[in-house]
C-alpha cells in the first residue's frame, strides 16, 4: 500500500509540478461531525420535509415505558382480582409477615425435583417469633386438610416451608389475619 | 409499631441479634429542647478552647426524608457529627433507612461475600507435569513379551516412580466467580445493619479537617473511641486535601467512595464513617435496587452463564 503509493507520488511529481497533496495521494478517508460538515451535503430545501411535533406529545411515549420502581397502590377503589391492600396498622401479633414490593402475600409454591415431584409451601419475609407463626399456620393447615403437616423453621433466613401445596390456604390464612 | 417479641428456642446470636434490631416503640424520643440541654455545655467549652471554630446554632441539620419511607419499622436515628475539632460536636440527629441501617444480619451472607471477595481475583499458580511434559518417557522400557517382567510404554507413566501427576493443579488457574446482585445488595445491607448495631458506624457532616497533620486524625479518633481501625467514606472520589495527606501516613485510616464500598473492608476497619453525602447516595442506591422491578431485563446483559 505505501509502495504503491509511493510510487503513484513520484509519478504525480514527475508528470506536473504540483505542490505535494498527501491526501490525494493515499485518499485518506475524512469523516465529519455531522451531517451538515460534509461538503457533499446540500441544504436542508432538497432533502425531505419534516415538522417538530409538540414536545408534550412525550408523555405518550414516557407512559408506553413501564416504571423502573414500582408504583404505590390506589387507595380508594375496588380490584376485580383477588388482591387486598396492606393494612394500614399492623396486626397485634408477636409476628409480622411483610409484603412483597409489589405488595404481594409472601407465599410461594416450591417443587423439588425428588421422584414424585415434591410440592412445598414457603413463607417468606417473615419478622418476629417465627415459631409462634410456625405453630399458629400448622394447626390451622392440620385443620382444614385434617391430616398432619410436615415444616420446616429456618431461623437464619427466616422462612417457613411445609410440604404440600397449601398456598391458597396459608394466604388466606394470613390475610385473614391482617398481614 | 406495637408488637411483643418472644423469643423461645432461638440461638445465643439470633438472640443477640433481635435485642439490637426488635427495638420497642419508646427508645430514642428525640425533641429539639432535650438536643439544647445536652449541647448548651458542650458549646461554652468548645469556644474556650478553639475560639476560632464559629458554628452557627445548633442543631444545624435537622431531619432527612427518607425515600421509600418505612410502614412498620422505625427509622435509625443516628447523631451526625463533626470533624472541624478533636473533640466530638454533635451537629445533629438524621434518621436511616431501616431496610439499610436495621436489617437482620444475615452472617451466612456476609461469609460468602467474604469469601467471594477474597477468591474472585484468586489465581493458583501450582503446577505438575503431565506424562507428556516430563522429560523422557518417549521409548518403550522393554520388549512387550519375554522378560518375565510386567509391560510398560513409557517410564513416566502415573504409576511409575518420577512419572507425570495425573490429576494435578495446573497453572494457572483461576477461581473466578460472581456472586448473585442480591447476595451482594444483601451482604452490605447485612454489614452496615451490624455495625450501627454494635456502634461502630458514624456519620459525619464532610470529611474536612483543619490541618494536614496526622497527629491530628490519631487524637480525633484516639478521643472519639473510634477504632484502630477507621475507613472513611464519601460520596466523591476527590477527597480533601487535607484528611489525604493526614491519613497517608497511616495504613489503618482509610479513604474510600461509596461505590468503593464492599463487605470486607467494612469488616476489616474497626470503624466506619460515612458523610451525609454518602449516607444519601448510599440509601438511594440500595432501596431503588430493592424496589425496582427491572431487574431481570435490566441483569441480563451481566450475566455469565446465560447467553
Amino acid at each position: 500500500m505505501a509502495s504503491v503509493a509511493a510510487r503513484s507520488f513520484v509519478f504525480r511529481q514527475q508528470m506536473n509540478t504540483r505542490r505535494f497533496d498527501f491526501a490525494s495521494c493515499l485518499n485518506i478517508k475524512s469523516f465529519y461531525s455531522s451531517y451538515s460538515a460534509n461538503p457533499k451535503e446540500k441544504s436542508p430545501e432538497n432533502y425531505t420535509q419534516y415538522h417538530e411535533v409538540s414536545s408534550d406529545n412525550w408523555k405518550f411515549v414516557e407512559r408506553l415505558k413501564p416504571p423502573t420502581v414500582v408504583p404505590s397502590f390506589p387507595k380508594n377503589g375496588s380490584c376485580f382480582s383477588d388482591w387486598t391492600p396492606p393494612p394500614d396498622t399492623p396486626p397485634n401479633l408477636p409476628y409480622f409477615v411483610k409484603r412483597t414490593k409489589n405488595f404481594m402475600v409472601p407465599v410461594y409454591l416450591n417443587f423439588e425435583a425428588v421422584r414424585n415431584q415434591r410440592k412445598i409451601t414457603m413463607v417468606k419475609h417473615i419478622e418476629g417469633d417465627i415459631w409462634a407463626l410456625e405453630k399458629a399456620i400448622k394447626s390451622h393447615l392440620e385443620e382444614v386438610t385434617k391430616r398432619q403437616v410436615v415444616s420446616q423453621v429456618h431461623e437464619v433466613a427466616m422462612y417457613i416451608k411445609f410440604r404440600g401445596d397449601y398456598v391458597l390456604h396459608v394466604k388466606k390464612w394470613l390475610l385473614n389475619a391482617g398481614f | 409499631m406495637a408488637t411483643k417479641i418472644i423469643n423461645k428456642t432461638v440461638t445465643e446470636l439470633s438472640l443477640r441479634i433481635t435485642r439490637c434490631f426488635f427495638v420497642p416503640s419508646k427508645t430514642i424520643q428525640t425533641n429539639a429542647t432535650l438536643f439544647q440541654e445536652r449541647l448548651e455545655t458542650s458549646i461554652t467549652n468548645v469556644e474556650e478552647q478553639l475560639p476560632t471554630t464559629i458554628r452557627p446554632p445548633l442543631p444545624i441539620i435537622h431531619s432527612r426524608k427518607l425515600a421509600f419511607p418505612p410502614k412498620f419499622k422505625a427509622p435509625r436515628q443516628v447523631w451526625v457529627s463533626n470533624m472541624d475539632t478533636v473533640e466530638e460536636e454533635k451537629l445533629g440527629l438524621i434518621d436511616l433507612h431501616p431496610e439499610v441501617f436495621a436489617e437482620r444480619p444475615r452472617v451466612d451472607i456476609i461469609h460468602e461475600n467474604v469469601r467471594w471477595q477474597q477468591l474472585y481475583r484468586h489465581v493458583s499458580y501450582a503446577n505438575t507435569k503431565m506424562r507428556y511434559e516430563v522429560r523422557g518417557g518417549g521409548k518403550k522400557p522393554r520388549q512387550q513379551k519375554g522378560s518375565g517382567r510386567s509391560r510398560h510404554g513409557s517410564i513416566r507413566s502415573p504409576i511409575w516412580r518420577g512419572g507425570g501427576i495425573v490429576h494435578g493443579p495446573r497453572s494457572p488457574t483461576p477461581y473466578f466467580y460472581m456472586l448473585g446482585f442480591n447476595t451482594r445488595l444483601n451482604g452490605l445491607r447485612s454489614t452496615l445493619s451490624a455495625k450501627l448495631a454494635q456502634d461502630d458506624l458514624h456519620i459525619v457532616d464532610s470529611l474536612d479537617i483543619p490541618t494536614d497533620d496526622p497527629s491530628y486524625l490519631e487524637k480525633l479518633v484516639e478521643e472519639r473511641g473510634w477504632g484502630p481501625a477507621v475507613l472513611f467514606v464519601d460520596d466523591n472520589d476527590i477527597m480533601p486535601l487535607n484528611i489525604t495527606a493526614a491519613s497517608d501516613s497511616h495504613g489503618h485510616y482509610n479513604l474510600m467512595p461509596v461505590y468503593g464500598l464492599n463487605v470486607y473492608s467494612m469488616l476489616k476497619h474497626h470503624t466506619l464513617v460515612l458523610t451525609l453525602a454518602a449516607v444519601e447516595r448510599l440509601e438511594e442506591r440500595l432501596l431503588f435496587h430493592l424496589n425496582r422491578n427491572d431487574a431481570a431485563s435490566a441483569g441480563q446483559k451481566y450475566r455469565l452463564d446465560s447467553v
